[in-house]
């Protein structure tokens, strides 16, 4: 079976360990615990996969922190990448500057 | 845990024994890069213009090389100029000259004024940099404890194994490092943009925490100012096509390399901190210039921790080495990466993926092989003699 690591039980993407395509069985261990999820598009090595459906607008966490928000509805197993996901830091192109 | 290095009179501890050759000004450059190349031994410091620089940034050149000079993987220095008060006063001869004394290393100067022009000049100062060259081959290494040395770290080709397997081993062995007695230093503001809160907790000092907070701060205002979203500057393309989504998430990734110890100060690019122990560099992110300013600030061993992700099947691993004095000790946590690049990089903890080595063995390693390079064994980049361009970090307009 496929391999994610994620980071921290807070987290709700994990990244992938090996290159991952749609339908792949996916595990990963948090907290001793063993779960699996089935990949929804392809996840290459090293790119992130909601481990939890997200709905836009909301966090993206990794390491415990926020690290971004969801641009649209992210369902679990889900590539993770900029195509669904917005920084929200030092951001010129948005008045005030964060997302 | 001991090793073999140099130490100098001032009682720092270097791993190498360049001399270091330098123009008090821009007009002398050529002349110093005429003796660099004629006498064995040397390394060349090619300052920016000092010329239509803000007092700022003219303090920033004149700090980094007398940085360089003191740094203690320099045996012995040569400074020639068209004259001993170069100019501005960053460059007076007591400024410059007096204060690169201060390191008791040896050291000679030679000023075209005093010998009638460049071409005695060059005749003087290839005398004086061989002799300089054979005095600093005299230093013998003696064995000293792992915490003499100063080091510093820059992580670069981030990506997802940078957080993961490749920074936490860095962070291993900063604490070891400043667990017994010796002086890490980690930089990038822009890359601790979305952590800085995490890296606040951590100073000891409101002041020095208050320096810190204002550096993020500014560099964040800087970011906006552009009108740009972040991600079409940072994360870089690279780090995207790797895998890295935001700029807070390679923050987050990047700021686990500094270990875990409390931090004592946030110094200047290129400023030698007071103590011992972990500091943070107010600092560009630019490989060119950043460990250039390291080796400014007393590291005699820099850290490129290489995520590298991006890299084509077939790529040669760039060798980037601009420390000029100061070596760079390679490392990847990414398995792809090593398998690729293992020519060219020194060590590898992409094993923490792959054989879910614990973080404190493969951190336990790194330090094994840090003493071996401080005692003498060169670095893969080392065994090149390239040494490639750098750039002292200015950050006011030229006028």
């Amino acid at each position: 079976m496929k391999a994610l690591i994620v980071m921290s039980s807070k987290d709700n993407v994990g990244n992938a360990i090996e290159d991952i395509v749609g339908g792949d069985e996916v595990s990963y261990t948090v907290d001793g615990a063993q779960h699996v999820i089935t990949a929804q598009d392809e996840i290459p090595f090293g790119f992130k996969a909601a481990v939890q459906d997200i709905p836009a607008g909301g966090d993206i966490i990794k390491y415990k922190e926020v690290v971004g928000r969801a641009a649209v509805d992210i369902k679990a197993g889900e590539c993770v990448h900029i195509h669904n996901v917005e920084g929200k830091r030092g951001r010129g192109d948005i008045p005030g500057g964060q997302a | 845990m001991k090793f073999l290095g140099y130490v100098r009179p001032d009682g720092s501890t270097g791993i190498r024994n360049h001399t270091l050759v330098m123009a008090n000004g821009r007009g002398a450059a050529t002349l110093a890069a005429m003796v660099s190349k004629l006498v064995s031994g040397t390394r060349l410091f090619i300052q920016p213009n000092e010329n239509g620089r803000d007092g700022d940034d003219r303090k920033t050149i004149a700090r980094t090389m007398i940085g360089l000079a003191k740094n203690a993987n320099v045996g012995a220095v040569l400074i020639v100029g068209n004259k001993p008060d170069a100019g501005y006063p960053e460059f007076s001869y007591d400024a410059f000259v007096g204060e690169i004394a201060k390191s008791g290393k040896p050291m000679e100067t030679v000023f075209m004024k005093d010998c009638g022009g460049f071409q005695d000049a060059l005749g003087l100062a290839v005398r004086k940099c061989r002799n300089l060259v054979q005095k600093a081959s005299e230093t013998p290494r003696t064995e000293v404890d792992f915490g003499a040395l100063n080091m510093a770290v820059k992580c670069g080709y981030s990506d997802a194994t940078s957080g993961m397997s490749g920074n936490p081993v860095v962070g291993h062995l900063f604490d070891t490092l400043v667990d017994n007695g010796g002086r890490a230093m980690f930089a990038e503001t822009t890359e601790v943009i979305g952590a800085e809160h995490i890296v606040a907790k951590r100073f000891t000092d409101e002041g020095e925490r208050d320096k810190f907070l204002r550096a993020v701060e500014r560099v964040e205002e800087e970011a906006r100012s552009t009108g740009e979203d972040i991600r079409t500057i940072n994360p870089i393309p690279a780090n995207i096509q790797a895998g890295l989504t935001t700029l807070e998430e390679k923050s987050l990734g990047a700021i686990v390399k500094s270990g875990t110890r409390p931090i004592q100060g946030c110094t200047q690019y290129g400023e030698i901190p007071e103590g011992r122990g972990l500091y943070y560099m107010d600092s560009w992110m630019s490989s060119t210039a950043l460990f250039l300013g390291f080796a400014a600030a007393g590291s005699v061993l820099n850290i490129f921790q290489v995520g590298g992700g991006w890299f084509p099947d077939d790529a040669m691993m760039p060798t980037v080495n601009t420390g000029l004095i100061t070596p760079t000790l390679y490392m990847t946590g990414n398995p792809r990466t090593w398998d690729k690049g293992w020519r060219e990089m020194d060590f590898n903890s992409g094993t923490v993926i792959t054989e879910k080595e614990p973080i404190a063995d493969a951190g336990g390693r790194l330090v094994d092989e840090v003493l071996a390079f401080a005692s003498g064994r060169l670095t893969k980049g080392e065994t090149l003699d390239i040494r490639d361009n750098v750039e002292v970090y200015l950050r006011g307009p030229g006028l």
